[in-house]
């Protein structure tokens, strides 16, 4: 039934220093559809692919806002995402009651690697089987963090989860000195040109599958959010077309499409 | 390796035959494939360091931090899985607050060295958790005065105030705290992938003669991490530092992030090692050649 | 001799009268709380001037009239950024000044950079220490304290924040705790009565004011005394000083006082 005898649960080591259920949870991110980030020095963008269950159905939300200066992106399972977001929500609005300020993104991410941790270490639990990225802002500037099931969190300045995101990552890694100084408009531009490059042979980006969130600072402020906005169905129409000319006009240029 | 398949090694807190929980021993390996720490106690404080393995290069540059402050006077580094060092982390923060609460003084290191070598030992001990995958390197510096409680309220009496023993109090200490919760007092520590490495390099610097200054072991401790790191070239790595000073000392007695001017003539230094090394090896090269 | 264990090291009924098991009984009488405040700090005085706050507050610690400790230290400083100043009790003083220091401690996990400003800001720490005045008197056992709060917003504007033992809380250019309330504040108004006002004045004008307003105090607030600490809260830090004294007091009015006390003529 099992692959082995140590992958049966999350409090067992492999003789190697593995613990194969936090490696499987892990496959849990990879089967959810791809979700991509960038961080500027004035914004943060989180982009992603939405799903639907058949024809007639609903697309799946992949990006939520957690608080006025903070968002998410999920992939995995989105009711374990739930979880997640509904504490980290109260989390920052506890902060904001309390301290009258915004939560530090940092402080937020760690308190969910601190519960993912507790269900890797204990039997009984499993490890979450979701990944997040989090695009937020603070008094230190504009932050991206990716969060996984082992409770690991990592700050980037770009980021790629979910199925064939490799693809995504390889290009961020290509473009990774044009983002510090992006405007808003170019950031989005290159998470959507990020996610086009996991798609698969005739499959698009079209304006009822994508969804954009951004976060920043406010123009010419250095310590005000600009609330964390999401932009779906019509309006991310603007951005698609902008990709597709673009593609169109300089053909070859670091990036093969599929058409 | 024998356990595999005897079915002994299948669940913490239960010993084999011979007497071993293969489970700490597996934990034992994840330590080893962890970027390399150390921590120098040196005779005026403490430092600690760590090699970063930059597994992608969309991490954001100087971002994520491996040391930690666990009270104002102490900190610490660790080898192995990282949510594990967190967690760790977390509940030697709450082990300083609880002693602070409870005796209105910062915890000693030896005593904080204790209280989580016994939390890990406790992880050791039954099914239904498994033991942590880390080994931690921790380092503080014991005031060596009186402190402040509660503010100054009255002056009371000017001298012999309540039976203080002569002779040397506090100071830097250094601890190692490994999977099975067993800890040791060090001068020189060294775990993760390069300690073998880190380790003949310690030894070396005859650090129980305690001549060595903070500074000094603050430029030792990048040679260090440089030289452990050559083993693993091929991968890019980040060094990350802080230090512990005494009172009196640069950083007043707190932990604290290494200050960039210094952090940076001693990476050069170590870089410059570094090279004068490489150049030395393939002068021996040629002459095997010859 | 009653033997049975429930009569084991209580009075012997026949001696004493049957035990009275009300003793033990919480609901017989009302749970009590703090219900005065016993060592006790007078006023706190703060105002604003353009790059930062003065602060002031004397040493003394009063056991009811009694000036029982000569050198409580009732400004403390907050991560070099921010002082908080108390009167009231002394001994909740010293439980929110421990507090708060174990919330420093825990700013400083997010980094130990040496370089790096403390994060939370005086505004922030008002509205913290607010909270939990305002918890504490919800409970019905309060923190007997009114505390100010000085240091910067967020907008790193200067900042003067009050907050007492019922959870009240408020701004303004100047501010002062206890009889400086009556005594002071007028006198500080006069000095900067809007932050327009308190944006143009130097420091030295707003140390001489609250060196002039201590003055005033201690002439009249029978709790008061000569030495005092007095901090300056300006971008470069918390300048702190704990043994200020009053300086050119003149006593000579007090002998054409009348009306008070024993007096006859």
């Amino acid at each position: 039934m099992f692959r082995n005898n140590y992958d049966n649960d999350a409090v067992t080591f492999s003789p190697q220093g593995r613990i194969f259920q936090i490696e499987y949870s892990e496959e849990a991110v990879k089967q959810g559809s791809v979700v991509v980030g960038i961080a500027s020095k004035k914004h943060v963008v989180l982009c992603a692919i939405k799903r639907n269950a058949e024809e007639l159905s609903s697309y799946q939300k992949k990006l939520f806002a957690i608080d006025e200066h903070c968002g998410i992106a999920i992939a995995g399972l989105t009711s374990d995402a739930r979880v997640l977001s509904n504490f980290m929500k109260q989390q920052a609005l506890g902060h904001r009651l309390t301290y009258g300020r915004a939560m530090p993104v940092a402080s937020l991410v760690d308190e969910i690697g601190t519960k993912a941790q507790i269900n890797t270490q204990m039997y009984g639990k499993r490890p979450y089987g979701v990944g997040l990225l989090v695009a937020g802002v603070d008094e230190d500037g504009t932050h991206l963090f990716e969060f996984k099931p082992s409770g690991m969190t990592e700050e980037l300045v770009g980021c790629a989860i979910g199925a064939r995101s490799q693809m995504a990552r390889t290009y961020l890694e290509k473009n990774i000195d044009a983002f510090a100084d992006a405007s808003k408009e170019e950031l989005i531009k290159h998470g959507l040109q990020a996610l086009h490059e996991t798609l698969v042979q005739d499959k698009e980006l079209t304006i009822d599958n994508t969804a954009v969130g951004v976060t920043g600072f406010k123009e010419g402020s250095k310590n005000k959010a600009e609330p964390f906005k999401l932009y779906e169905a019509a309006e991310v129409k603007q951005w698609l077309d902008a990709i597709s000319e673009s593609k169109e006009g300089n053909e070859g240029e670091g990036m093969d499409v599929d058409e | 390796m024998t356990s595999i398949g005897t079915g002994y090694d299948l669940l913490n807190s239960i010993f084999s035959p011979d007497g071993r929980n293969f489970q700490v021993e597996y934990a034992v390996k994840a330590v080893e494939n962890g970027g390399t720490s150390i921590g120098i106690r040196a005779k005026d404080g403490v430092v600690l360091a760590v090699e970063k393995i930059i597994g992608s290069k969309l991490l954001k540059p100087g971002a994520n931090k491996r040391i930690a402050t666990v009270d104002e006077h102490a900190g610490v580094v660790y080898s192995g899985m990282v949510p594990d060092g967190r967690h760790f982390v977390d509940r030697a923060r709450d082990e300083a607050q609880s002693w602070r609460q409870t005796l209105k003084t910062p915890i000693p290191t030896s005593e904080l060295a204790s209280r989580m070598g016994s939390y890990l030992q406790a992880y050791t001990m039954y099914g239904s958790v498994r033991p942590f995958g880390i080994t931690a390197i921790v380092g503080g510096v014991d005031g060596s005065g009186d402190e402040v409680i509660d503010g100054v309220v009255g002056s009371g009496p000017s001298t012999g105030a309540g039976g203080k023993v002569d002779g040397k109090h506090g100071g830097p200490f250094l601890y190692v705290i490994e999977p099975s919760g067993q800890y040791w007092g060090y001068y020189g520590a060294a775990t993760g992938k390069g300690r073998q490495a880190a380790k003949a390099e310690l030894e070396k610097l005859d650090l129980a003669a305690g001549n060595i200054t903070l500074e000094q072991a603050v430029k030792e401790a990048a040679k260090i991490i440089y030289n452990a790191h050559k083993d693993n070239k091929d991968k890019d790595f980040e060094l990350e530092m802080s230090w512990i000073s005494g009172v009196d000392g640069p950083t007043g007695g707190r932990h604290m992030e290494v200050p960039q001017e210094l952090k940076e003539e001693a990476e050069r230094l170590a870089r410059a090692e570094d090279e004068s090394d490489d150049e030395e090896d393939e002068k021996k090269d040629e002459k095997m050649e010859e | 001799m009653d033997h049975r264990p429930q009569a084991w090291g209580r009075p012997r009924d026949d001696v004493y009268g049957a035990y009275d098991h009300s003793f033990m009984n919480t609901n017989s009488h009302p749970n009590q709380h703090t219900q005065q405040p016993l060592v006790t700090g007078t006023s706190v005085l703060a105002v604003k001037y353009k790059d930062g706050v003065v602060i002031a507050a004397d040493n003394l610690g009063s056991y009811g009239s009694f000036a029982r400790f000569t050198d409580v230290k009732r400004l403390h400083t907050f991560q070099d950024t921010s002082v908080v100043g108390f009167s009231g009790d002394i001994s909740d003083m010293q439980y929110i000044t421990r507090h708060l220091h174990q919330k420093s401690i825990e700013e400083s996990y997010a980094s130990s950079s040496a370089n790096k400003k403390s994060r939370l800001s005086a505004a922030n720490l008002h509205t913290y220490l607010s909270k939990m005045l305002y918890r504490r008197r919800s409970k019905m056992d309060p923190l007997w304290n009114h505390m100010l709060v000085v240091g910067f917003d967020d907008d790193e504007k200067p900042f003067v924040g009050s907050a007492d033992l019922l959870g009240t809380t408020f701004t303004a250019p100047t501010l002062a705790t206890g009889i400086g309330s009556m005594l002071a504040q007028p006198l500080l108004r006069t000095y900067a009565g809007t932050d327009e006002e308190a944006a143009e004045r130097t420091k030295e004008e707003a140390i001489k004011v609250i060196q002039e307003c201590m003055k005033v105090l201690f002439y009249r607030d029978a709790r008061s005394q000569e030495t005092y600490s007095l901090a300056v809260v300006s971008r470069e830090g918390v300048e702190m000083k704990t043994s200020e004294k009053l300086e050119n007091m003149s006593w000579a009015f007090a002998d054409r006082i009348k009306g008070y006390g024993t007096q006859t003529v």
